[in-house]
């Protein structure tokens, strides 16, 4: 059977095709104004990159905050549970996984099934998202993509206390003005959202072994410092990004 | 149900339901939080009005009020500031949390409202010493009414205000027992909307439509279907109708709550042929507590457990208002409460606007799913 699973998030739009227990293929773009045409747009893309015919495809889900946005779906289910799925197809022995997204982070521990047992989900603020990350890198004029090895230069990591997003990014400024070396700063930031983000992954408990998915596991100084805190290894795999959309297509596929 | 009209109406509406009742020559008292002693409010002839604030000035408040009270009381504080509660002869703080005591305080020396109560009672309800300062309390509030508004309370005017309060309280009790038998039979914000304007009518009236509802909804059991899950609403104020709407859209129902807009507010009978005083209080002991009072170390936990067995309960959703400080210290213990039993739950806080609503979404349908 294959099954395709779309991912429509807050700042990037996902999709994967799935055969058999086999990822044949994924795809990202930038979700844009237009949440619907984000959906159809990396379907399509992902189907003539595969050479696949639209009528190939048995069954799709959406997820995502777009999720209801996709009307040729069969089913729309949340990420949390998409995200769980696609950590559980990747590594059945996973028991938490850390999703840092675009506009919110999320940490939920799965059974040995895959299922979802428990959640927790920052929806208050932008700290510890991959918003937040996006902020920073602009107001370091650096590229987001080179944070990560970046930081991992830093010896002593700049102190960021604000717990607010744009109070966090004046803080920064004053660090630059201060002539604060750029990886300390990068650091700082990057133990600012493994802070935010541990403190709320513990009310799960965060059983291991934990995956990390989402957009910002691309950032190695995030996961290094979010590693610190939890004590245990993340695993970190070239599917993090999509995975939710990895998850949405493989219960596609376990659908009645 | 056109019988339901008129609910959502003074809910949505309750400043407006206040100014007619005024001009037909009601004095109204408003009041905080369902420890109130309500019935001799009523005995007395006047109206008690339970106030949730509009939401509309709240940035009013920050002239008193630290952003750390919650938004029912920066809320509240914010309408008087606005002149929105002109209209009230007076007002009723029971003692129960720090922000209420503290918005009291705030309130008396800001507001030029009329009649002033504190209602301090007792926080351990498990001794007699606790019972005799509680008939002392109302007693001396009962003579604080008779003295401000030169009337006289008789026992007479106690025993029908016992009366109609049973008659009420055992209304709203039928119709959450039918609601959580056959979900279908009424949605959650109709019955939010039923529940909240109970708080708000005139209680004769009241009395009147909600046996109306009540009938009305006999008629329809067991026509509607239910398959979804079925949740319970555990916290302080719900003052989100879209929540249930919310829930409903997640593929479940709201088949029971403890909230102090909700259960809290109706449950525990008092006895008529008891001497009315001693009646009151005895109430006090009877019905659930919330955080700010002590019954024992587990009666919050096992009244929880009770109530989930008691309506087939799927899952819980602890709901408060955000900075309730009573709540937020009984969380954890609730939580071990339920996790000990298997009985899945989670937190949702909000303050005077709920969080936004594809996040919240997500965030029922999850746990809709797993159940």
């Amino acid at each position: 059977m294959r099954t395709a699973g779309i991912d429509i998030g807050s700042i990037t739009t996902k999709a994967a095709i799935v055969e058999d227990g086999r990822i044949l293929g994924t795809m990202v773009c930038f979700s844009g104004y237009n949440a619907s045409l984000a959906g159809t747009t990396v379907y399509r893309n992902l189907l003539d990159d595969l050479g696949f015919d639209a009528s190939s495809i048995d069954r799709i889900i959406s997820t995502g905050y777009g999720r209801n946005n996709v009307d040729f779906a069969d089913k729309s289910m949340t990420e949390i549970i998409c995200h769980g799925a696609g950590a559980h197809f990747l590594n059945p022995d996973i028991r938490t996984v850390i999703d840092i997204g675009g506009q919110d982070s999320k940490a939920l521990v799965v059974d040995a099934d895959g299922r979802v047992r428990d959640f927790v989900m920052n929806d208050k603020c932008a700290a510890g998202t991959g918003r937040f990350l996006e902020v920073m890198a602009r107001a370091l004029e650096v590229d987001l993509d080179d944070f990560g090895s970046l930081s991992l230069r830093s010896a002593t990591p700049a102190k960021i206390s604000s717990i607010c997003t744009v109070f966090a990014e004046s803080e920064v400024i004053s660090l630059i003005s201060k002539g604060e070396d750029r990886e300390n700063i990068i650091a700082g930031i990057h133990d600012s959202v493994a802070s935010r983000v541990f403190a709320m992954a513990q009310r799960v408990g965060i059983p291991v072994p934990v995956m990390m998915t989402g957009g910002v596991a691309k950032n190695i100084g995030v996961v290094k410092a979010l590693e610190k805190k939890i004590g245990a290894t993340l695993e970190v795999n070239e599917f993090a990004q999509v995975n939710g959309a990895i998850g949405a297509a493989v219960l596609a596929a376990k659908m009645g | 149900m056109e019988s339901l009209r008129e609910f959502h109406e003074v809910a949505q509406n309750p400043y407006r339901y206040a100014a007619e009742l005024k001009d037909r020559g009601r004095k109204i008292l408003g009041y905080f939080c369902s420890y109130t002693p309500e019935e001799i409010i009523y005995a007395a002839g006047l109206h008690p009005m339970r106030l949730f604030g509009s939401k509309e000035h709240i940035h009013l408040a920050d002239k008193h009020l630290q952003s750390y009270s919650c938004s029912l009381v920066r809320s509240a504080m914010a309408d008087v500031m606005a002149g929105s509660l002109a209209f009230l002869d007076g007002t009723v703080f029971p003692h129960t949390c720090d922000s209420i005591q503290r918005l009291s305080d705030i309130w008396r020396l800001n507001t030029n409202l009329g009649f002033f109560a504190d209602v301090v009672l007792p926080v351990k309800l498990n001794t007699e010493s606790a019972r005799e300062y509680m008939i002392a309390v109302l007693a001396r509030f009962k003579g604080e009414l008779e003295e401000h508004f030169s009337l006289k309370i008789t026992d007479g005017n106690l025993r029908s205000a016992i009366v109609r309060y049973n008659e009420i309280r055992g209304c709203l009790t039928s119709i959450y027992e039918l609601h959580a038998k056959d979900p279908s039979v009424i949605s959650g914000s109709d019955l939010y909307a039923v529940v909240r304007a109970s708080m708000i009518m005139d209680r004769d009236d009241l009395a009147v439509k909600l046996a109306a509802v009540l009938h009305e909804l006999k008629q329809k059991q067991g026509t509607g279907r239910n398959s979804g899950k079925r949740l319970m609403l555990v916290g302080n104020i719900c003052d989100h109708p879209d929540i249930y709407t919310l829930i409903e859209r997640s593929g479940a129902a709201v088949v029971w709550d403890d909230l102090c807009s909700g259960t809290r507010y109706f449950e525990g009978k008092i006895d008529p042929d008891t001497e009315p005083m001693t009646a009151l209080a005895n109430r006090y002991f009877t019905r659930p507590v919330c955080p700010a009072k002590h019954v024992s170390p587990f009666a919050r936990g096992e009244h929880l457990l009770g109530q989930v067995r008691e309506h087939r309960v799927d899952g819980v959703i602890f709901f408060q208002l955000k900075f309730c400080d009573p709540h937020s210290f009984d969380y954890p213990y609730l939580k071990e409460f339920l996790d000990r039993a298997g009985i899945p739950n989670m937190m949702l806080e909000a303050e005077d606007q709920l969080p936004p609503e594809g996040q919240l979404l997500t965030r029922f349908e999850t746990f809709v799913a797993m159940l």
